[in-house]
This record gives C-alpha cells, structure tokens and sequence, in this order.
C-alpha cells in the first residue's frame, strides 16, 4: 500500500510529485476517489492556478468530504502551493471559503516598489519552529522554488512553521498538528524539496 | 529582501531526440543525448532549464510526449518547455507530465490560445516567447515559426499585448545574437522590462558569465538564459555541458546591485 496519497481533484502538478517521490523509492499513488482517500496513509493537495478554480475543481470533483473527513483522523497532510492555500480560511484571490483547516487567511502582496508579482524564483527560508519532523535536515536559509501571487498570514504565529521575506515576511509553511503546508514547490526545489518529501514520506 | 536573485537559465535546443545547438536559429550542431543533459544540469542544483523543440513547428508536429515524460522524470527544477504547441490540451498534457511552464511562441501572435491557457491553469504556466530580429534598416521586429516570419510588430507592442493577453513571463530571444556569443541585446532587454511587468527571461548572445553580469547590471530581467555557454566549450564549440557554482552566481547578484 502507497506511503503517501496526492489527490487528484483535475488540478495540480500531481505528475512531477510523483516523480519526485519515485526518485526517493517512496511508494506514492495518485488517488481520486472517496474510498482511495479513506484507506490512505499520508496525503498531499496540490494546486496551482487561481484560488477559486482549485475549490470548485475540488467541489466537483466529489472529495472535498473525503479529504477533511482524513484530516480529522490526525493522519499527515499537506498543501502544496495553492493546495496550501486551501487550507487557510479565505483567500484574496477568490470569493470562496477555504477548507479552514488552519487558523490563516491568503491574502495580496502589498502593492511596493520593486516587488514584482508573481513571487517567482529561489528564494530562502527560516523555520519559525525548531525540530518539525518536516524540517529534519534542512537548515535555515536553504532555499526552495517559489510561484505564487497571494501569500499567506497566520493569525496566531504558533502556526507558521517556516517564514519567507518578499515585501515583508509571510508564512512560507504553516502547521497545525496533523495539517501542513508549504507555500514553495519542494517537487521542483532539487535537493532541498526531496528532503523535506522524503520528511513527510517518514512521518 | 523584495527583489528576488535573478535566475541563470540553461536553453537546450532538442530535435529529434538530440541535444542541438544552433546559430542564428541555423546550422545545427549534434550535441548528444538530451535527457543525460537534463540529469547533469540536475546534477548541478541549475536554477531552472528551458527546452524547445527547435523543429517541431516548421515539421507540424506536436510536442514530443515520449521525450518530455524522460524531461520530466529527471528535473527537479522548473522545467518549461515550447515547440509544437498550439492547443490547450498539448497544454494539458505537458503540465499533467510534471512540467512546469509552457513556452509558446507561433501560436502565440493573436493571443487567443495565451488568454484561454492563463485562464486555465493559471499565468505562472504559460511562457510566451518573443523571437526578435533586426531589419536591414535596423528596426526590431518580432518573427515566428522558428524564426522564419516575421510578424512586422515591434518588440514592445508584442510584449505588452501578450501581458495583456495574460502571459505570465515573456522569453526574448535575439535570434541576430543566438550562438554568436558576443553579449546580450541590451537595448532591447531594457526596452522590454521598461514596458512590462510580468517577468522578462533574456537570451541570445551570450558568451560569458561576464555577458550575464552585464545582462543583470544594466536591465531588470528576471532571468537569464543561455545555450551556447552552458552546453559547448573552446572556439571549436566542443559540447560541454557546465553551470555557474552557486558562489559564482551569488557574484553576479551582488555586483548588478551595487551598480544601479
């Protein structure tokens, strides 16, 4: 049976993920279907794209029960990128509600000199919590791939896992209990993001 | 920090399933094998790869799935790649592989396909490239189909309509430059980043580190990118795969900063 589940709701790189995982020899499947999500251990959300287009997907797709019904059973989970803003209650982005998995809110960058939008590119980060098991063997300031135009803001700083600087700090991870996210593409972030799937593969 | 470190770019032209290098988008050279290419440049923590099909649209076939799902397995980096592709499914099915951007070009000039792919799956996945060429009288204008027509628009005009389409990058090529490796076009790198917001990826002409510091301290693309350099070495143009240490990169950064 696969180590870690990535769900399929017609959205999201769930290719290179998967690709990702082969390379660390983690068993890992693609699932999309209700009974696929209750038998599994682990599960990523992916997404990328608009805030709303990935909640609707997610609507219709039939699993957004099957995946907040898995994460009340304390398996792992997590967001990658929007998959991570799904997570948080609202976005900026959209008029839809998030999953309200963690107390968070997406939100715009702020509208400054020299700060192009999107965030695109390397950038580094600074783990916020010390000795997160998705953080084992990635010091701080290693870097990771970045696409994103709304970024998100923790109400209480107990939930940022890990911080990035781009027109003032902002959430680059966010973890509350079993529920994580990242804001970056470890599947695109070489060493660095096998690392930290090869993390979560072990939780 | 607000402004991100500018991204270094490896460019691989495929044909085929060979890595080739051209020279003002002619005469090919044989370079190898593509994908152990893709691995050594993974190998070398780039910072991204862009891969285009040089033929696919002068022989009017598609993108190549077969080779882009080897691509794909082999880079953990961001890997965009163009050629061949003038539908929203192509697109579809290159993202749903594992890559991260598209890189369109022919299909690209009326807008339409860019508008209905950056609606889909978002700005960030779609790539448009603006091939540039000077007249006799000197004039840029931007060409398609590999080089081979010429749209007659200029440079800044093409690239704001394509912002305004919803292009989420732009990757300008000066196809008088490619291969030549005499430095970048850095009139028309500051005429363009001058124009739009959305991030500008340079290339053509480079053929140094030295051209690249050059690029970043008198324009402000987001990217530079180049083939000649990173996959060919010496006068007689030996293929050579190789790629800035990340202390040779940080270098570029800091002085293109202090100098602005």
């Amino acid at each position: 049976m696969a180590e870690v589940s990535i769900v399929d709701y017609g959205i999201g790189n769930t290719g290179s993920i998967c690709n990702m995982f082969r390379k660390l020899r983690i068993d890992a499947e693609v699932v999309s279907s209700p009974p696929a999500l209750r038998d599994a251990k682990r599960l990523i959300l992916p997404g990328i794209g608009a805030f709303d287009a990935c909640m609707n997907a997610l609507d219709s797709s039939g699993l957004r029960e099957s995946v907040l019904e898995f994460a009340s059973t304390h398996r792992p989970v997590l967001g990658i990128c929007v998959g991570m803003q799904m997570l948080t209650l609202d976005s900026e982005e959209g008029h839809r509600a998030g999953l309200g998995l963690i107390r968070a809110h997406t939100r715009r960058f702020p509208d400054a000199a020299g700060v192009r939008i999107p965030h695109m590119g390397w950038n580094t980060i600074k783990w916020a919590i010390t000795g997160h098991p998705l953080a084992h063997g990635l010091l701080n300031d290693c870097r990771f791939y970045f696409v994103h135009s709304f970024r998100v803001i923790c109400e209480s700083s107990a939930n940022t896992l890990a911080a990035c600087a781009y027109g003032g700090d902002f959430s680059a991870a966010i973890v509350s209990g079993n529920i994580a996210g990242v804001q970056f593409h470890p599947e695109k972030s070489h060493r660095f993001g096998l690392q930290l799937l090869r993390n979560f593969g072990n939780s | 920090m607000s402004s991100l470190r500018p991204r270094v770019i490896p460019c691989l032209q495929v044909a085929g399933g060979e890595l080739l290098k051209t020279r003002r988008f002619k005469d090919p050279v044989y370079l190898g094998d593509p994908i152990n290419a893709v691995k050594i440049f993974n190998d070398l923590d780039c910072d991204e790869l862009i891969v285009v099909d040089i033929r696919a649209t002068l022989e009017k076939r598609g993108p190549d799935y077969s080779l882009i799902e080897e691509f794909a397995s082999e880079a953990f980096m961001p890997l965009a790649y163009g050629g061949g592709i003038d539908s929203i499914e192509q697109v579809r099915r290159i993202l749903s592989i594992g890559i991260e951007k598209v890189v369109i070009s022919t299909a690209a000039a009326d807008g339409k396909l860019i508008s209905a792919a950056a609606a889909i799956f978002g700005s960030q996945s779609v790539v448009v490239s603006v091939d540039v060429r000077k007249t006799l009288l000197g004039r840029r204008e931007v060409w398609t189909k590999s080089g081979t027509r010429s749209t007659g628009i200029e440079p800044r005009v093409y690239a704001a309509h394509m912002e305004s389409c919803g292009a989420g990058e732009l990757f300008v090529q000066s196809i008088d430059l490619e291969g030549a490796r005499t430095g970048y076009d850095l009139a028309l790198m500051k005429e363009i980043t001058g124009t739009v917001k959305i991030p500008v990826i340079a290339c053509g002409g480079a053929g140094s580190i030295d051209d690249i510091r050059q690029l970043l301290r008198t324009s402000a693309v987001s990217a530079a990118a180049a083939g000649t350099i990173f996959v060919m070495h010496g006068k007689h143009r030996a293929p050579l795969i190789s790629y800035p240490r990340p202390d040779e990169i940080a270098s570029l950064v800091d002085i293109s900063k202090g100098s602005t």
